[in-house]
C-alpha cells in the first residue's frame, strides 16, 4: 500500500516550507503595493488560510514518536457491529461472511439494521441475510439520531466491552481484531482507527479521485494525528471501548458528522486514540458522480458545524496539539471559499483589469515559485508521491460543494442532497459541474474582452496562465461528471447518515 | 534491436547533433559581424603573453581561455573566424559531455540524448558557440567537471580526485563564476551527504575545494599587483526579478526581441502544473544526482543575482552558462517523469517553440545581442571622408569598430580615451560634454557619431549634437547600434557624391 509508506520528511524541508509561507505572505501584505482594495482583501484572507494550511499540514506531518502499547495475548470479548440501511443484500452478505471469518477467539457479529426506520423496500432483506448467516440482526423500530442513532441503539441490546463498526461495504480481512484489539491494553485507549480502502478505486474516474483524495488522509494526516493523539473516528474499521463511547456520551446525534465529533468528546474526556497504518479491511467508494458528491456535502457540512459550534480551539480537555488538529481538518472545508476567491482573480482582470497587488509579475512569480515548488515537494514526499493529479482535481473541484455546504451551515439550511433518485446515479451528472463549466466559458470571454483592451500584454499572460491551471484541474473532476454510467452494479450509499467524515 | 545497433543508433544521432551545430556556426553565427566582447579578446590576444596577461587582469577576467586563443591564433591564423572556430569545438564538446553526463549520472541514454538535443538546438548555445568568448570553454568545463565530481559520488578512488581538481582549476582560470560550479556542489554535498556510500567524499570536497581555491591565489594576486582594474567592462545594473526569468528564458528560448522575451515569461504560472505533473508516482526512481542538477541549475543564477542586487551588480546571463547544461539535463528528466501523452506533448511542443524562436534569433533584425558594426564600418568606408572625423561612444566600442575600420575620417571616441595609457575608460561627464566635442569636431567638416552600447550618456551626447550642429543622416544598423551625421563646418562645401 504505497500511501502508506509515506516518508519521514526531514524537520529542515518542513522548517524551510513555515519559513517560504511566512516570507512569501509578509512579501504580499506588507511589501508590495496594492492596487484594488477589495481584492487585496480577498488576497490577504486567502493567504491567510493558505499559511494556516501550511502550517497545519507541518503541524501534522513534523516527525514525532509516540509510544503505544500493545498486546496480541489480550482478547476480551468484541461485539462486531454492521451498520445497515438498505443497502444491496449481497454487498451486506459478503461483509458479513468476512466479518465472521475473522481470527479471534471471542466475537460476536450484529447487522444493525435501520433499514426499516428509513423506510427502505429491502429492509428485511437484512434480517434474511442474518438468519441465514446464523448471527443477530437488531433492527431499530424507532427512527432518530441516523447511524449514531443505530450503534447508539445497539448498544444498549449488548454488552461487550469492545465494539466494532463497519459499513455494509467494508469488508474486514481476517486478521482485523488480531491488529487492532491489543492497543486496548492501554486501558486509557479509547478507540483504534484502521484506514479505509476502496477496493473498487479502479472502476471509474469517480472511484478512483474519490480514493486518490483519500489517500493523503490515511496516510500521512492520520499517522500524523496519531503521533500527537488526535485521531479521529472515520465511521468504519474502527474499534471502540464502551466504557469511553458511553463518557463521552455515546455516538453524538447533535451531527451528521457524528464520528468525528464524538471524537472530539472523547478526546476531551482524556482518552486515547490509535491510527493502524495497515489496511485491514476494504470498502467501496462512491461509483457515480452524484453519491460522490452528496458524500463530499456531507463530510463538509458536517465538519463546518463543528469548526463553527463546536470550535476546537475554545474546547476544554483538548491539548493544544489536538486543537490544532481539529481545527486543521474541519477548517479544511472552507477551501472552497478560497478557491474560488483565487479563481476569480483572473476573471476580475480580464474583464475590470483590476489587480490586488500592482508589482511586476516576475517579482511575484520570485517568491511565489520556491513557496509552491518547496510545498508540492514536500506535500508528494510526505505522501510517498501518492497524490495525485486527479486527486487534486477533486479537491479543488470540489470547492463548489464547499461553498454550498458553507452556505448551508451559515444560513442553517437543511442540505438539499438527503434524497438522491435512483434513476440518477446510472446517468451523468452534468449539472453538478454547471459553474466550472461557467468558469471556462467566462474565461474564455474573459481572455477576448481583455486582450482586446490591452493586448498581449504580461499581467494578461499571467492571469491566462492562472486560468488555465484552474481549468487543467478541473477538467478530470468535470470530465467524471459526465462519465456514463459504471459498468458494476452501482452501490446505493443514498443514505447520509452512513457516512463519517473527512479532512 | 540489440545492444550495438542501439549504441550505434546514438552514436549517429549525436553525430547528427554535433552536425547541426556545426552547420549552424560555420554557415550562420560565424559569418555575423564582430562584436564588442569579441574585439576585446582579438584585441588582448594579439598581443604577446605578458602583455595579453595584464589587459585581461584589467579586464576582471581570468586568462586561460585567451591564452588558449593566442596560441590557437598563432596555429590556425588571426582571422575572427578562426577564433570563432574554437568556441565550436567546446560547444561540441559540451553537447557530447553533456549526453555522457546524463547518461552516466542518471543511467538513462535518452535523457542523455536528449538534453544534448537541448543543448544542440539551444540558441543560447549556438550564440555562443560562434563567439569568440570563453563562454563555451566555461560550459564544456563545467559539464566534464561535474562528470568527474558524479564519479566521486559512486566510488573511490584517487584517478577521480585528481582529475576533478584538475578540472576544477582549469574552470575557475576560465571564468570566476565557475566557483559557483564547485558552491553547487558542495551544496549538493551537504544536503544528500547521508545517503553517500563514501561518508569521506564531503571531507575530500573540501579539502579538493580548498586546492582548487589556492590554485587561483597567483593569479589573484598578480591582479593585485598591478593595483588596478579596469572598467572596459560595460556598467551593470541591478538586476530584477525579470532579469532572473530572462536568464533562463534565453537559456531555453535564446536571445528575443523584450516584448517576445516578457511574454514568454510572463506564462511562469504554468510551470507551476509542470511541476506537480512531474512529482507524481512512478516507477522510476528519482536518482540522488537529481539534486546535483537541481543545484547547478539555481545555485549559479540566484547565488549571481543575490550578490548583485546586495554587494555589486554583475549578472549576466552569459557569465551563467554554468548553469544551462544542468537546466536542459534536468528538463530531459522531468520530461521521463511524465505520463507519455504529457511527455509528448511538452517536449514536442518545447521544440517547436525553441526551433521557431531559434529561427527568429537568426532572421529578426532586432535580436537584442546582434551588434552589426561590421555593416556600420561599411557605411562609414563609403561616406566619411578624410575630411570628417567619426566619434564612437562608449569609447570601447572603437575594439570591433577599429577591426573593420578601412576608412579615411580619423576615429576616435567620446569621453576621449586613450586605451594606451594605464587606467580605465574615463566616465561621462557632462562638464566636459562641450568642451570634448570641440576638441574632437571642431577641425572636421562632418562628424559621425556611432552610438552604441548605451552606458547611460548617449542619448544625452546625441541630443548635445543634435542641438549643436544639423544632423544630416541617421542610419541603424542593429539593436542599440545607430551612426548620425552632422554637418560641423559650411567654410567648405560639402561634395555630394
Amino acid at each position: 500500500m504505497d500511501f502508506l509508506k509515506s516518508t519521514q520528511t526531514s524537520k529542515s524541508l518542513l522548517i524551510l516550507n513555515v519559513v517560504l509561507s511566512i516570507v512569501y505572505f509578509l512579501c504580499i501584505t506588507l511589501l508590495f503595493p496594492i492596487g484594488n482594495v477589495s481584492l487585496f482583501v480577498l488576497l490577504v484572507l486567502s493567504e491567510v488560510f493558505h499559511v494556516w494550511q501550511v502550517f497545519g499540514f507541518i503541524h501534522t506531518i513534523w516527525s514525532r514518536r509516540r509510544l503505544k502499547m500493545f498486546d496480541a495475548r489480550f482478547q476480551p470479548p468484541v461485539a462486531v457491529f454492521i451498520t445497515v440501511c438498505g443497502e444491496p443484500a449481497d454487498i451486506i452478505e459478503k461483509t458479513v461472511i468476512a466479518a465472521k471469518a475473522m481470527r479471534y477467539p471471542d466475537f460476536s457479529v450484529y447487522i444493525l439494521n435501520d433499514g426499516k426506520v428509513a423506510k427502505r423496500d429491502n429492509w428485511q432483506e437484512a434480517e434474511y441475510i442474518a438468519k441465514r448467516q446464523g448471527i443477530e440482526c437488531i433492527t431499530r423500530t424507532i427512527p432518530g439520531g441516523a447511524k449514531a442513532g443505530n450503534i447508539n441503539h445497539a448498544m444498549t441490546t449488548t454488552s461487550q466491552p469492545y465494539i466494532v463498526v463497519f459499513d455494509a461495504d467494508h469488508q474486514p480481512k481476517p486478521i482485523f481484531l488480531q491488529q487492532t484489539v491489543g492497543y486496548f491494553v492501554d486501558d486509557r485507549v479509547a478507540f483504534v482507527q484502521s484506514p479505509q480502502f476502496y477496493y473498487n478505486a479502479g472502476s471509474n474516474q469517480v472511484t478512483g479521485g474519490a480514493w486518490e483524495q483519500q489517500a493523503l488522509f490515511f496516510g500521512p494526516l492520520l499517522k500524523g494525528k496519531d503521533a500527537v493523539n488526535a485521531t479521529f473516528m472515520c465511521g468504519t474499521n474502527m474499534v471502540v471501548r464502551r466504557v469511553a463511547l458511553q463518557e463521552a456520551g455515546g455516538m453524538s446525534k447533535k451531527s451528521i458528522a457524528e464520528d468525528f465529533l464524538t471524537s472530539l468528546l472523547i478526546h476531551e474526556k482524556k482518552w486515547k486514540s490509535v491510527y493502524v497504518d495497515k489496511v485491514l479491511a476494504e470498502g467501496l467508494a462512491p461509483e457515480d458522480f452524484l453519491s460522490y458528491y452528496k458524500q463530499q456535502l456531507r463530510w463538509a457540512r458536517g465538519s463546518l458545524e463543528i469548526l463553527f459550534s463546536y470550535n476546537p480551539l475554545l474546547r476544554r480537555g483538548l491539548t493544544w496539539a489536538q486543537k490544532i488538529q481539529y481545527l486543521a481538518s474541519s477548517s479544511y472545508y472552507l477551501s472552497g471559499a478560497i478557491v474560488l476567491i483565487n479563481a476569480l482573480l483572473p476573471l476580475a482582470y480580464f474583464f475590470l483589469a483590476l489587480k490586488p497587488l500592482t508589482i511586476n509579475t516576475m517579482t511575484l512569480a520570485l517568491i511565489f515559485l520556491p513557496y509552491i515548488f518547496v510545498i508540492l515537494y514536500t506535500l508528494q514526499l510526505s505522501s510517498n508521491f501518492t497524490y495525485t493529479f486527479r486527486a487534486l482535481s477533486f479537491s479543488l473541484g470540489s470547492s463548489t460543494i464547499y461553498i454550498k455546504a458553507l452556505w448551508a451551515t451559515i444560513t442553517r439550511r437543511k442540505n438539499p442532497f438527503a434524497v438522491t433518485s435512483k434513476t440518477r446515479v446510472g446517468g451523468n451528472h452534468g449539472k453538478l459541474v454547471l459553474p466550472h463549466l461557467g468558469y471556462i466559458v467566462l474565461v474564455v470571454a474573459g481572455v477576448v474582452w481583455g486582450v482586446m483592451r490591452e493586448g498581449w500584454s504580461p499581467s494578461m499572460l499571467s492571469n491566462i496562465a492562472w486560468a488555465i491551471i484552474y481549468i487543467a484541474a478541473f477538467i478530470p473532476f468535470i470530465a467524471a461528471a459526465f462519465e456514463r454510467a459504471p459498468t458494476k452494479k452501482p452501490v446505493n450509499i443514498d443514505k447520509a447518515e452512513n457516512i463519517g467524515v473527512r479532512a | 534491436m540489440n545492444r550495438f545497433w542501439k549504441s550505434l543508433a546514438i552514436y549517429a544521432a549525436l553525430a547528427l547533433l554535433v552536425a547541426f551545430a556545426i552547420y549552424f556556426s560555420v554557415t550562420v553565427f560565424a559569418l555575423s559581424s564582430l562584436r564588442l566582447d569579441e574585439a576585446q579578446s582579438l584585441f588582448q590576444t594579439n598581443r604577446d603573453i605578458t602583455g595579453m596577461l595584464n589587459l585581461v587582469a584589467q579586464d576582471v577576467h581570468v586568462p586561460l581561455y585567451h591564452t588558449l586563443l593566442h596560441f590557437w591564433q598563432l596555429f590556425f591564423g588571426q582571422d575572427i573566424f578562426v577564433a570563432r572556430m574554437l568556441s565550436l569545438v567546446f560547444f561540441v564538446g559540451t553537447i557530447i559531455m553533456t549526453y555522457v553526463l546524463a547518461n552516466y549520472a542518471l543511467k538513462s541514454r535518452s535523457v542523455g540524448l536528449f538534453a544534448a538535443f537541448l543543448v544542440a538546438i539551444s540558441p543560447f548555445m549556438n550564440w555562443y558557440g560562434s563567439e569568440a568568448r570563453m563562454y563555451t570553454m566555461l560550459s564544456f568545463m563545467t559539464v566534464l567537471h561535474v562528470f568527474f565530481f558524479v564519479k566521486i559520488l559512486r566510488m573511490s578512488g584517487s584517478a577521480r580526485w585528481i582529475l576533478w581538481t584538475i578540472t576544477g582549476i582549469i574552470g575557475v582560470y576560465t571564468h570566476y563564476f565557475f566557483i559557483f560550479v564547485l558552491l553547487s556542489e558542495l551544496l549538493t554535498l551537504l544536503v544528500i551527504r547521508k545517503k553517500l556510500r563514501d561518508p569521506h567524499v564531503l571531507r575530500g570536497v573540501v579539502i579538493g575545494g580548498a586546492v582548487i581555491g589556492l590554485s587561483l591565489v597567483p593569479w589573484l594576486y598578480y591582479v593585485y599587483s598591478l593595483g588596478f582594474a579596469s572598467n572596459t567592462q560595460p556598467a551593470l545594473g541591478i538586476p530584477t526579478a525579470g532579469d532572473l526569468f530572462d536568464t533562463y528564458a534565453q537559456f531555453i528560448f535564446g536571445f528575443q526581441a523584450p516584448i517576445v522575451n516578457t511574454l514568454i515569461v510572463s506564462l511562469w504560472p504554468v510551470v507551476v502544473l509542470l511541476a506537480f505533473f512531474a512529482l507524481q508516482r512512478t516507477k522510476k526512481k528519482v536518482p540522488l544526482e537529481v539534486t546535483l542538477f537541481v543545484f547547478l541549475a539555481v545555485v549559479p543564477v540566484l547565488s549571481a543575482f543575490i550578490i548583485s542586487i546586495t554587494i555589486r551588480p554583475f549578472y549576466l546571463s552569459r557569465y551563467l552558462i554554468v548553469a544551462l547544461p544542468a537546466v536542459f539535463i534536468f528538463a530531459a528528466w522531468i520530461v521521463t517523469r511524465y505520463r507519455r501523452w504529457i511527455a509528448v506533448t511538452v517536449s514536442g511542443l518545447a521544440v517547436v517553440v525553441i526551433g521557431c524562436l531559434f529561427a527568429v534569433q537568426v532572421l529578426s533584425p532586432n535580436t537584442p545581442v546582434k551588434e552589426d558594426y561590421r555593416q556600420a564600418v561599411e557605411y562609414l568606408d563609403v561616406n566619411a571622408k578624410a575630411s570628417d572625423v567619426v566619434v564612437l561612444a562608449a569609447p570601447f566600442t572603437i575594439y570591433p569598430i577599429e577591426y573593420y575600420y578601412k576608412g579615411s575620417a580619423k576615429l576616435t571616441t567620446q569621453p576621449i580615451w586613450n586605451r594606451f595609457e594605464a587606467g580605465g575608460v574615463p566616465v561621462y561627464d557632462p562638464a566636459k560634454v562641450a568642451a570634448e566635442t570641440k576638441e574632437n569636431v571642431d577641425a572636421y567638416q562632418s562628424a559621425w557619431l556611432v552610438l552604441s552600447y548605451d552606458q547611460g550618456y548617449n542619448e544625452k551626447l546625441k541630443d548635445y549634437y543634435d542641438g549643436h550642429y544639423k544632423k544630416l543622416s541617421e542610419k541603424k544598423f542593429s539593436p542599440g547600434l545607430t551612426v548620425y551625421e552632422y554637418r560641423i563646418r559650411y567654410d567648405i562645401p560639402l561634395v555630394i557624391e
